[in-house]
Parts: C-alpha cells; structure tokens; sequence
C-alpha cells in the first residue's frame, strides 16, 4: 500500500518526505529510485520507532491496531502545530527524569525587534539559558551555568547536574554588556534517584522487603551519588 | 487470619476516538474489538463465576473517556453494525476454509467470539455494557475505580495545580453520574505520581491510589514493607505499591505469559494473508490493516507459524494460572518472615492485554479465580476492602515515577511529541483566562465555556503522545491534538471578539461529546 500511496505524491512531496526522513537525495535521481529509497527509509523508521518501546509499550500498543499506511501517514503529515507559536516573551521547563528537564520558549517579535534596534552592531544580542540551582527559598543566583541558543532556537533538552535538587532557568541576552532576564522559568524538583534513608539505618527486615519488592532489577543506586562541585559559580544576574 | 493477599487491578481505558461526521473510523476500531475480545469476555467471566458460587475480588478501572464511549448511542450503535460485518467476514470464511478442518474450526471459533458478542451486547445488556460492570460493583465482586478525565500524565502538569485538578474532578463527577456512587480509588494514568499529588487526589475525597513500583521504593521515608503494603502519605491518602514480579509474569515481552507459542498470535491476521480484493471490504481505507480473524499461534520468532490450537492455549492459560498463584504465593511466603502482617502483592495490568493483546487473558483470569479459591496461603481483595481489613499503614510519600520506559516521563516527553506542551500549557493559561473573565455566564456562553474546558482536557491525553512517539496511528494522534488546538483557539478568539458561531459550537460539542456535567469555572485560577 505505502509504493501506491507513494507513487501518486508529486516530486515536491517526495523531496520533502526524503528530507524529513534524513535521505540525501543526489540531483536528478530517477523517480522509481527514490520511491524505493523512501520505501527502505520508512521500514527502517518502523524498526528503530519499534526497537525504542519498551515490551510493556508494545504490548499496551496492541491495543492501538492500524493499518500499514500508519508510519507513511505520520512522516507524511507533520502538521501545523509543531512549528507553531505564540509570539510571546516565556520559557516554561518540565522535568523528564532524574537528570533531564525539557525547556521551552520564546521572544515576543516586538521585543526582539527593540533588543535588534538597542544593538550598536547588526544581528541579535546573544541569548542564552541560565541554569540555576535552587537552595532554600530563595533563588541562589550566584549558582548556575549558561547555555548558549540561537535566536531561532525555541526549545531544548537541559542535564540538570543533581538528582532531588530544585532548578530553574531564565532565557537571558547580552545586550550592551549587560545581562538582561527576558523570562524566568517555572522552578523545577529533579526526582531522587536513590533510597531516601542508608540502608544501614533502616528498620529489620527492610532491606530484605526491599530485595523481595524487586529493588535490584530497578537500576538505583543504593545512595546518591553526588557531585562534590555543583553548579560553577558565574557572573551575577541584573533584572 | 490468611497469610497474604493478592489484589488484582484491570485497567480499563481507551482514549476518545468518536468520530461521527465520519460514516466508518478506523480508530473507533479500537473501542469495538475492545468490547468483543475483552470487556465483553471480562463480564462472561464474572458471570460464570458468579453462576458456580467462586468468590472474586476484582478491582476494576473505568476511565472516564472509555465510560463516555461506552455510553455513546452513536458508538453503540456502529458498535452493532461493525459485528454485523465481522458477522458477515464470518460467514465469507466458513465458506472459504470448508474443506480444510483446521481451518474451519478456527473460522468457526471467530464467528462464534463475534456472534456471542452481539448476543450479549444486544440481549443481555440491551447496549449498555457499564450496567453489566454495575452489577459486579452493586454486588461487592468488582470495585470500580475512577482515573484522569482524558487520562493526562499528571507530572508533566504538577506546575499547574488547576489542570491536574480539573482532571481529577472531571473525572469523579464523571464516575458519580455513572454508578451513583463516590469514587474511593483513583487510577493515575501510566501511575504518573508526584509528591503533592496526594493533596489534590485527597481534597475529592479519594481515599487510595497505586503508584509504580520505583516511585514507592525511593519515596520518603523508605516504606518499610517493601511493596508488600501500601503506604499511608501524611493527610491519610493510601497509595498501592505495584508488585514487579506479578507485573514481569505477564509484561514481560520474552518471558511473559502472552508470548508462550501455543497462544494465539495477535499480528498475524488474515487483515495481511489473503488477497486484498476478498478482505478490502472489512478494512479501512484500503489499506491492510487488522479484520480480528487470527489463525495462528505464537509459535516463536518464525515467519513460519503453526495453526492456531484453542485446546490447547486453554490448557496452557489454567497452566499459567496455577504458575502465577504458585510464584505470588512464594512471595508471600518469603515476604511473611520478615513482616508482622499478611504481605500483600498488587498486580496491575493494562485490562485491554486481557482478550484483546493476549486472546487467553480472560480463560486465565477465570482460572486464576478457580484454582484461587482452593489456596489457603492467600486470598484475592478488592484494594478497598484491603483498607478495611489493614487501616493503618507505613506512613512514606512517593517519589515522582511511572510505569513507562525508564521510570519517569520520558515516553510521554520525548523528541517528537514535546511540541504538544507548548499548546496544551498555552491553552490551560487560556482557559484559566477565561474561568477568571467569565465567572458567572449562562446559555449559549456557558456552552461555549464548557466547550474549550473539553477540548483543552482533551488536549491532555497521554495516548496522543505515546502514539506519536511508537508512530502507529501518529497521524490520527497528532490531529487530535491539532484538532483541540485549533478548536480551542477558535473559541478564544470568539469569547474576545464576543460573536459566538452557534452552529460551529453546536456541531463541536455533538461531535466531542464527553463529559456532559462538565462546568467551566474549576479552571479558575486556585489562590494560594
């Protein structure tokens, strides 16, 4: 079904197709070819989509039958959300695990234009994100670390450096020397990735409950394994 | 006293795939062959049982999405014309396979699977499967569980505590109108937990939850009895532990039960075996796809399958029954050495796997019943009469975890579906908005309100984004969210421009149905 389903795009659609799946398309390859290379591409994309769920993901996936056309449909249709956003001046940040959070954002089109206009130079001041390590109540500024984006950057996978610690980050530039905060983030908890108490210190019979409970097959470590130098201390902020 | 308990948990959930402006969907697929292959079988079981005087403990999740389709009079309705054809497929293939006897049978067996159904849906519960479950519940054999109203994995929104709330009390307004009856237990979808997550759960008087494995062992402080026993969170929450070796018995994709050869193999599907002009009328869209008809078996890692043999994948379904209580009876007895209670194992699954992903599911789970009632080493319960029984607990609060791939969020959030989150936290923002304009609207306001809280519930859905990620059904997947996006963004733009398209809505709110009593206003922004 996917060679009829292919074989009716026109060229465009075909060459765009061959781009999203990562295929280098030489100048003036013959039609047929690149349906067939597009064809090879897709299987491989249902593999690797495969290979990367779980078995418990597999099996919750029987209960989503479709047809075959399903992956060429997917590739095929990216649709209008992905690229989609709200002209507005944000960053939001959502955990995923012990170690990495998702971050989110965007420039408003008319404060970008005034950080252009405030540059002495052609181009946009330099954003960046400002990871910071929470401690306490109170935002420790002293603690973080800076990542540099472009401007056509909107969001971006972050390594927190600790488990069971807060963070948060703001979307900065550079803008005549200073550092300017454009949006602060959400604050953000990094799950524990170990037990919370020593084993040593726990009540009889635990640490056996434990092991019976599958404790081993879980891939924790037994304590946190933290980094004895955290955040690099950097420049401080101006708001 | 007994020495130990086992509480078994079904998951009953589909997202909400009503599709009417189409005359056949494929999606709705979903819904029909859960009803024939599992929710159908599931209350044959507990009829059978019921009818030989077997005692069953049964805790039953009902999501709020599925109960809504399942209540639906247009799905009811497809539901009975989509057996009709399975029926006639039936039929097609009694005649094809006539002079083959292996095959014939196995034919027959489909028909009957589909003819049963359609007898059980038509006469005995007249269309409504849920008075069916009802009667389990009235009784005391099932307890029914409540889970998030469009099942949003609720740590990717503990930032905005009106979202996670509005899933929860969606959801128990959902369950009331259904049973009649208050929620006790609250299913959280992929058992996506965060600590504060008893706060909410507990401000709509649930009194218990599950939470994964992982998340219980690293939760604070270190639960004292393992999984063997819920913990008690400080406001008096209590949360079940899922038990990993149960869970491996049957998940596992190597070892687990659904994968021994003589059962029957859920890919393999005459959908993808016969000539596309004799199948093309019982699939969607042209495409080959799934038609329910498997002949084969497991067999193994082999292009080569073997027929299909029911004798002998019941036998091998009472076999893996008895191999289950043996393996948690050997747990408890361990577990007991070291506790001064009857340990308790908790074993949750996906309720769909039974029937539908692993045909015998159901023969097992009768057998599991039938050879239970014999054991004296433990007894199956109900979570809630758990709590009955064991009140006070280990106090401890859970770590953030789920039951997905690595522990955490990473199915849900990941390369290709996180540009979800931009729009469904645009659109909560939105929403918050509105409830904080809009306060005390009536008429055709209020609708149009009610309307954008469905489509922004919608737009959480946590299918949507495991669907994108596995690719199969990514396409249907990612235009409903684009589909609550794009709706919801009308509504707004309506509300702030103060027209109101009355037919547009009209339509919109036939077409997503669900969540009838739904009110606006528990979008209001909670004050601290």
């Amino acid at each position: 079904m996917n060679i009829e389903k292919l074989s009716a795009l026109s060229d465009e659609a075909l060459l765009t197709l061959a781009d999203k799946l990562g295929l280098i398309v030489p100048a003036g390859l013959e039609r047929s070819f690149l349906v067939e290379a597009l064809l090879e591409a897709l299987a491989e994309d249902s593999e690797e989509r495969e290979e990367a769920l779980d078995s418990s993901e597999r099996l919750e996936e029987t209960k989503y039958g479709g047809t075959d056309a399903d992956i060429l449909e997917t590739s095929l249709d990216s649709g209008w959300c992905s690229d989609n956003r709200y002209n507005e001046t944000m960053i939001r940040l959502l955990v995923r695990d012990t170690a990495w959070a998702f971050a989110f954002w965007d420039v408003n089109d008319e404060e970008k234009a005034q950080l252009r206009a405030g540059e002495p130079g052609p181009g946009f001041p330099g954003l960046f994100l400002r990871v910071m390590e929470e401690g306490g109540e109170t935002p420790r500024n002293a603690d973080h670390f800076d990542i540099p984006v472009d401007e056509s950057d909107l969001q971006w996978y972050i390594n927190l450096p600790q488990p069971d610690s807060r963070y948060r980050i703001d979307l900065c530039c550079r803008a005549g020397g200073k550092t300017r905060v454009l949006a602060r983030s959400n604050v953000v908890q990094t799950p524990r990735g170990a037990l919370a108490e020593d084993s040593a210190a726990m009540e009889g019979g635990t640490v056996e409950l434990l092991a019976l409970s599958g404790f081993g097959e879980l891939d924790i470590p037994p304590s946190e394994d933290r980094h004895p130098s955290r955040i690099l201390s950097g420049s401080e902020v101006e708001e | 006293m007994e020495r130990g308990y086992i509480a078994l948990v079904l998951n009953a959930h589909l997202p909400f795939v009503r599709q009417p402006e189409y005359p056949r969907f494929l999606e709705e697929r979903w819904l029909f062959e859960a009803l024939s292959e599992t929710y159908l079988p599931l209350l044959r079981v507990l009829r059978n049982l019921e009818a030989e005087k077997v005692p069953v403990r049964l805790t039953l999740v009902l999501s709020p999405t599925l109960t809504a389709m399942l209540s639906d009079e247009v799905l009811r309705d497809r539901y009975v014309a989509w057996l009709d054809r399975q029926i006639g497929l039936a039929e097609r293939e009694k005649e094809r396979t006539a002079g083959d006897p292996e095959f014939a049978r196995l034919a027959l067996l489909h028909a009957d699977l589909y003819t049963s159904a359609r007898d059980d849906f038509t006469i005995l519960y007249g269309g409504n499967v849920l008075s069916g479950f009802d009667y389990f519940y009235k009784k005391g054999r099932l307890e029914i569980m409540t889970s998030a109203a469009t099942h949003a994995f609720l740590p990717l929104y503990r930032d905005v505590p009106e979202a996670v709330a509005a899933q929860v009390e969606t959801a128990v307004i959902s369950h009331r109108r259904q049973f009649g009856k208050v929620a006790s237990g609250f299913w959280l979808p992929q058992l996506g937990w965060y600590p504060g997550m008893e706060e909410v759960l507990k401000a709509y008087s649930v009194r218990y939850t599950l939470v994964a494995t992982r998340g219980a062992l690293l939760g604070k402080p270190v639960p004292k009895y393992g999984s063997y026993s819920p913990v008690t969170c400080p406001n008096g929450l209590s949360v079940f532990i899922r038990d990993a070796q149960a869970t491996n018995a049957v998940w596992s994709e190597q070892t687990g039960y659904p994968a021994d050869p003589v059962y029957r193999d859920f890919y393999r599907d005459i959908g993808f075996d016969l000539p596309l002009d004799y199948v093309s009328p019982w699939l969607e869209d042209g495409a080959r796809g799934f038609t329910g008809f498997k002949y084969w078996a497991v067999t193994g890692k082999t292009e080569r399958k073997k027929p299909y043999d029911p004798a002998a994948a019941s036998a091998r379904a009472a076999e893996h029954a008895r191999v289950f209580l043996d393996g948690r009876a050997d747990q408890i007895r361990k577990a007991s050495a070291y506790m001064d209670r009857p340990p308790l194992v908790v074993c949750p699954y996906d309720a769909e796997l039974l029937g539908h992903g692993w045909f015998e599911g159901p023969q097992w789970l009768e057998a599991l019943f039938r050879l239970g009632k014999d054991r004296e080493e433990f007894r199956f319960v109900s979570l809630g009469e758990y709590l009955k029984l064991h009140p006070e607990n280990p106090v401890s609060v859970p770590e953030f975890s789920s039951w997905g791939s690595g522990g955490y969020a990473g199915v849900w959030l990941d390369g290709s579906n996180d540009w979800i989150y931009r729009h469904s936290y645009k659109m909560l923002d939105r929403m918050m908005e509105l409830a904080e304009r809009f306060p005390n609207e009536t008429g055709l306001k209020e609708r149009v309100l009610n309307q954008a809280a469905r489509e922004t519930l919608l737009v959480m859905c946590s299918d949507w984004a495991l669907l994108i990620r596995a690719g199969k059904a990514g396409a249907f997947a990612r235009r409903q969210v684009e589909d609550a996006v794009s709706n919801f963004q009308r509504i707004y733009e309506m509300l702030c421009a103060n027209t109101v398209g009355t037919e547009w809505i009209t339509r919109l709110e036939k077409r997503n149905n669900l969540f009838p009593s739904i009110n606006y206003r528990m979008f209001r922004r909670k004050r601290a």
